[in-house]
């Protein structure tokens, strides 16, 4: 006898089920099962995986929800199929109207559901009454009577037979009590007697009796208490159990083999109803591009857009001869060839009108990925890439030999991208449009955190162990345990501590499963009218309706998505051409600035790129001062150089070496000498790989990219496809040889040069408006916070190029960070916004109610929090406000603020008294001391978290002269291989990925002259292991290393608490003293 | 015992109560020898001097354990019985004497059964 299970939790009903919808259509394959469900609780998050994964086992996929009716417990309703997806669409609409009631109580009404239930007077969906329903619960805590009610009650809202079924559950727990037998024998008994078709399930959570473990850890997380601080699952039942236990179930809960042969066959009958078709139920692969009227287009979409790429031809090439517009008419009429064939016309028009919409509002865009290598794109001005003049293929984006829709991505200012948002949903009309949504998944940390919430443990002592947890996954903790050093300490406490045993156990069972939905960052989908018929939604945190589908899920479901991605530094530029505008009345349009502007470039070869787009981190920096750019194609070699794949791949050294002369670049044959030229005989891009392709085996640019593909996992296939065609075209064995191995080795190692294209170019205008406006610039830093860096770097860069930098004042600062100008020239007045503990309200409020006559003045008015007024007054933001005499100190400020902090109840402004003299209630305090500069620095350093006045170090210097401590910008000057000792805060750690796979920590501390680079290798990372995550304050020491002529690191050999130091230093001074 | 941890030891015997209501509980906890039918189901056991038969069929259940506070390693792979109690209710009497009600667990592994409870 076959069964089905048709109540099967997957991971996706977060904190709940332990296994992926892959695992469970694998398992249910090898268990001889031809069907399987999944009814994830409150959604279909999971459910598109479930299809993909039965489609590739070859079983048939049936889909439903685990959802909480009001006042009658919990369901699992079920799609019906073959019904050209009515059943899809209707549970689609019932999980989106429980999802509306509130976000945290997901829920429907009996009546809402029984309404979205039936179209035509007929079933769509099959509710399945279980132990968690209203009427399984009264079996257990009522008598027969109130059961039957219960069940009459649904019975008679939904009176189609296919509507409703019981689902009899047993799983094996004391009797009596929910899920036992006892239970499932009533509830039998009741469905018979009243005529409702009882059906089989095993309300499955896991797939095997050990997953159960993992599911007390879960049912931990989603009731945020310890385990043994809640009602656990009663038992390891809710397991996947094969036929034969399932048949042995039915026989224990009937006691006899007839009514257990009918309830099994019942549950066959029933499953064989809800098997989807996932094409005519789902709408499976079938695009959903928004209708012609949507885009506002009348006639043939392919015309249209043939017509908008052709005006774009005089767009972008104003003053092109007709000879020169030749390749681009033949380059252009390629890609809408292959445009048309693919029926792509509607979904590149769309995106051509957001991009204009974008443009309308006057939002900085940029394209990014590799439809920049899309000559469509660029004359659609989706892209600001000539993809011609930077040598990118229309075939890595697109091509007939795939059918999926094709990822184009647009970079927009971040602070605007909400608007942006709002805008397409009011463009497109709320039934088209949904956000896309994000499944978080425990990694290390967050596995590390909710395991030790389960087991009970401290927080403080779980975020002591999770801090530890660096770049592994947790998957391998207890394998990590005896490799990493800064786990040490951790591994030795195993032997005696059964509770930290444990948890490195639970960790690794969290460890990948998927945790909460989320907004995803970037992603909006497009469809048609009947959007909502194939998705379900949830409300965003945005307020926006979110899609419970994620990225994985757009191409098997034929669905738009358009990545639109807020990028800070898009902002920080808007801003500073705002700036610009504002204080100089220079308009600067930055998209039509040339790109090789000599200037620029002379300060990206300083390495001086603090702030500039993708070259600021410690290792583009070193990496800039090695390769020296000198125009903006080396901007985009330099890009896609410091990349995973590039550096594993070791292709640095080489096209370095090519570069400055070392060495002979070596083309290996002619043919392959205009491909390779620019990159020094070094094959970086996967665009030059399809050349070689196509030039070699003479196959079309389209397939070359299938086999690009195909490289990692079918090498044999291309080595075969490649050296078989290249001899036949007359290459030499010896040439075919190497080639492919250079092809062989390349691998997944290379980057898209569109993708590199499409990053130099904010690289680029974002180093322009460094090197012509830095004020302007900076301030925009200062305002959108781009980086990888903390601010108080930004300012400590600010002091390096001269950029004057203005305290915060109540009377001028904004919540931006002005440009002002001063006698001296530009300068950056800071904003109110960075101040510890400041609300929204009050800054609003200082700044509307601006300017301030005195402290009395201010207090009144801009009504400021007493926390916020003692904190604005130790800043300096008050000073203006007490030292128009010039005789007061800010000690004196901060007496004030205190005395009037103190009066009991403020002094409200009425119409007929808008000033209060608080003078006469109080005079100015006198004669308290100045801030010592100390002072100053912690003030700033505790509220702002900026050290403004001076940079943070300084009040170590004569211990670190006394100790010989070299300054960052010291180190250039120095011979390779002299023994150094480097100080600074901490302002960057990172741990790329090794070819050799060994882990290297890199660490960069700023010491207000410029940041040092300290690498450490294995060693240094166990004698340092101490200090080499958590301290803020360092002192390294160790040899250089010169990187290149202007780059000089420092490679590590151990590494000290600057404090602690400190203490020592001032206790030997004092005993010195003493002495 | 943490506020908490009262409330859940209260709550599991207001269950066990409820399943057992108006019957005297006696916690034995002893290893026993039984003898099982075909199918694994307890027929007899002897207990303190004393040869059981079991005279209703018995009603076999899973319980669990707090691996939490007994386990060494929950890894996994490392088996449901860390978490999984086999338990058996039954009705079994002595010669010549009232029936009683029986719980018993069983370990699989060991093929082992001990006497939990009784209730008379």
């Amino acid at each position: 006898m076959s069964f089905t299970h048709l109540n099967v939790s997957s991971a996706y009903s977060f904190h709940f089920g332990t296994a992926k919808p892959d695992e469970l259509a694998k398992a249910a394959s090898s268990l001889g099962f031809d069907a399987l469900a999944i009814t994830d609780l409150n959604g279909l998050y999971g459910a598109i995986k479930h299809i993909g994964s039965c489609l590739n086992q070859n079983i048939a996929p049936i889909v439903g929800v685990r959802l909480n009716v009001q006042h009658k417990g919990t369901v699992t309703i079920l799609a019906r199929g073959h019904n050209q997806g009515t059943g899809w669409a209707a549970l689609c609409r019932i999980i989106s109207a429980a999802q509306k009631k509130s976000k945290k109580e997901v829920a429907i009404s009996q009546k809402d559901l029984a309404a979205l239930m039936k179209t035509d007077n007929k079933a769509n969906c099959t509710i399945l009454l279980g132990p968690d329903s209203d009427f399984g619960q009264a079996t257990i805590l009522s008598n027969a009577t109130e059961a039957a009610k219960k069940l009459l009650e649904w019975q008679e809202l939904l009176p189609y037979k296919s509507a409703l079924a019981v689902e009899i559950v047993s799983h094996l727990t004391e009797p009596g009590t929910n899920y036992s037998t006892m239970q499932a024998k009533r509830m039998l008994q009741l469905a018979k007697t009243i005529g409702i078709t009882p059906v089989l399930t095993n309300a499955v959570r896991y797939l095997e009796p050990d997953d159960a473990l993992t599911g007390d850890v879960l049912d931990a997380a989603r009731h945020l208490e310890a385990l043994g601080l809640f009602d656990p699952q009663p038992n390891a039942q809710a397991w996947l159990k094969p036929a034969s236990l399932m048949e042995k179930l039915a026989l224990e809960i009937t006691e006899s083999k007839t009514l257990a042969l009918e309830l099994l066959s019942n549950t066959e009958a029933l499953a064989k109803q809800l098997r989807l078709d996932p094409v005519s139920d789902c709408g499976w692969s079938k695009p959903k591009t928004p209708e012609k009227s949507a885009l506002g287009i009348e006639g043939n979409p392919f015309e249209v857009l043939w017509q908008k790429a052709h005006t774009g031809i005089n767009w972008r090439y104003p003053d092109k001869s007709e000879d020169k517009l030749l390749p681009i008419r033949h380059r252009l009429h390629q890609e809408l060839i292959t445009i048309n064939k693919l029926g792509f016309a509607t979904y590149f028009l769309t995106v051509a009108d957001v991009a204009q919409m974008i443009r309308d509002m006057r939002i900085r865009t940029a394209a990014r990925g590799s439809g920049a290598g899309s000559m469509v794109n660029y004359l659609l001005g989706i892209s600001s890439v000539d993809p011609i003049e930077h040598e990118l293929l229309f075939e890595r984006f697109l091509s007939t030999e795939r059918s999926s829709l094709p990822d184009i991505d647009i970079d927009v200012e971040s602070a605007r991208r909400h608007e942006i948002y709002k805008a397409i949903f009011k463009r497109y009309g709320g039934n088209r449009v949904t956000l896309l949504s994000m499944q978080s998944t425990y990694r290390g940390r967050g596995a590390v955190r909710d395991g030790g919430l389960a087991l009970g443990f401290e927080p403080d002592q779980i975020d002591e162990i999770a801090k530890s947890i660096w770049r592994f996954s947790a998957r391998d903790f207890r394998g990590m345990l005896g490799k990493k050093p800064e786990l040490r300490a951790l591994a030795a406490q195993l032997d005696t501590d059964r509770r930290l045993n444990l948890l490195v156990d639970v960790t690794e069972r969290l460890d990948r499963l998927p945790r909460h939905i989320s907004m995803h960052p970037c992603g909006v989908i497009l469809g048609n009218e009947q959007l909502l018929s194939h998705t379900p939604v949830e409300t965003s945190g945005l307020g926006l309706p979110m899609s419970q589908f994620d990225k994985d899920d757009m191409d098997p479901m034929g669905m738009l998505k358009l990545d639109i991605l807020g990028v800070r530094m898009q902002s920080s530029m808007a801003y500073a051409i705002r700036e610009i505008e504002r204080v100089s009345k220079k308009s600067i349009d930055l998209d039509a600035i040339a790109r090789d502007d000599a200037e620029t470039f002379k300060q990206i070869r300083t390495t001086n790129t603090l702030g500039v787009f993708q070259i600021e981190s410690p290792g583009q920096r070193e990496l800039t001062g090695k390769h020296q750019p000198t125009e903006f194609n080396d901007l985009t070699i330099q890009i896609s150089l410091f990349r995973p794949g590039p550096m594993k791949g070791n292709m640095i050294s080489p096209y370095l070496d090519g570069r400055h002369g070392f060495i002979k670049p070596d083309f290996i044959h002619p043919d392959l000498e205009p491909i390779l030229k620019s990159t020094h005989g070094v094959v970086i891009f996967h665009e030059q790989l399809l050349k070689i392709l196509n030039v070699m085996t003479g196959c079309s640019l389209a397939k070359a990219d299938e086999l690009r593909r195909s490289l990692e996992k079918d090498r044999k296939f291309v080595e075969k496809f490649f050296k078989e065609n290249a001899t036949k075209r007359g290459y030499s064995r010896a040439v075919v040889d190497r080639i492919w191995s250079v092809l062989d080795g390349f691998g997944s190692f290379g980057f898209c040069k569109a993708h590199g294209a499409a990053f130099a170019l904010p690289t680029y205008q974002s180093a322009w408006l460094k090197t012509h406006y830095p004020t302007e610039f900076l301030a925009g830093l200062f305002t959108h916070d781009p980086g990888m860096y903390p601010k108080r770097l930004l300012l400590a860069e600010a002091r390096r190029l001269g950029v004057k930098i203005l305290g915060v004042d109540v009377n001028k600062s904004k919540d931006e960070y002005l440009v002002e100008k001063t006698p001296d020239g530009l300068a950056i007045r800071m904003a109110l916004t960075d101040l510890y503990g400041i609300s929204g309200a009050e800054i609003s409020r200082i700044i509307e109610n601006a300017p301030y006559k005195d402290l009395a003045d201010f207090y009144l008015r801009a009504n400021p929090g007493r926390a916020t007024a003692k904190n604005l007054a130790l800043i300096g933001a008050l000073d203006q406000l007490g030292t128009n005499s010039q005789d007061h100190t800010r000690g004196d400020v901060l007496e004030r603020v205190r005395q009037l902090s103190a009066l009991k109840s403020r002094p409200k402004l009425t119409k007929d008294q808008p000033m209060l003299d608080f003078d006469l209630i109080d005079l100015m305090p006198k004669g308290n001391p100045e801030f010592t500069k100390e002072l100053q620095l912690e003030s700033e350093m505790n509220l702002l978290g900026m050290d403004v006045t001076d940079h943070q170090l300084a009040k170590y210097q004569p211990m670190l002269d006394q100790m010989g401590v070299v300054r960052a910008n010291e180190l250039v000057g120095l011979r390779s291989k002299t023994d150094v000792l480097v100080a600074g805060v901490r302002v960057a750690t990172q741990s790329p990925p090794m070819r050799s796979g060994k882990r290297v920590v890199f660490i960069t501390l700023d010491d207000g002259t410029g940041c040092s680079d300290a690498t450490f290798f294995d060693q240094a990372q166990e004698r340092s292991s101490h200090v080499l995550f958590n301290t803020r304050l360092m002192v390294v020491s160790g040899k250089t290393r010169r990187t290149g002529v202007k780059g000089v690191s420092v490679m590590a050999e151990n590494a000290w608490d600057l404090d602690q130091l400190w203490q020592q230093y001032r206790q030997k001074n004092l005993v010195a003293v003493e002495n | 015992m943490s506020a908490d941890t009262h409330t859940l030891f209260i709550r599991t015997l207001v269950r066990i109560n409820r399943a057992l209501r108006g019957k005297q509980m006696i916690r034995v906890d002893e290893s026993i020898q039984v003898a099982t039918n075909q199918a694994g189901e307890p027929v007899g056991f002897s207990w303190r001097n004393g040869s059981y038969q079991v005279i209703t069929k018995p009603v076999r259940w899973f319980s669990r354990k707090n691996w939490w506070d007994e386990s060494a390693r929950a890894q996994r792979g490392i088996g449901a019985g860390v978490l999984e109690l086999e338990m058996w209710r039954l009705s079994a009497s002595k010669e010549n004497s009232s029936p009683a009600q029986f719980e018993l667990i069983h370990t699989e592994e060991t093929n082992s059964w001990q006497l939990l409870r009784v209730f008379g």
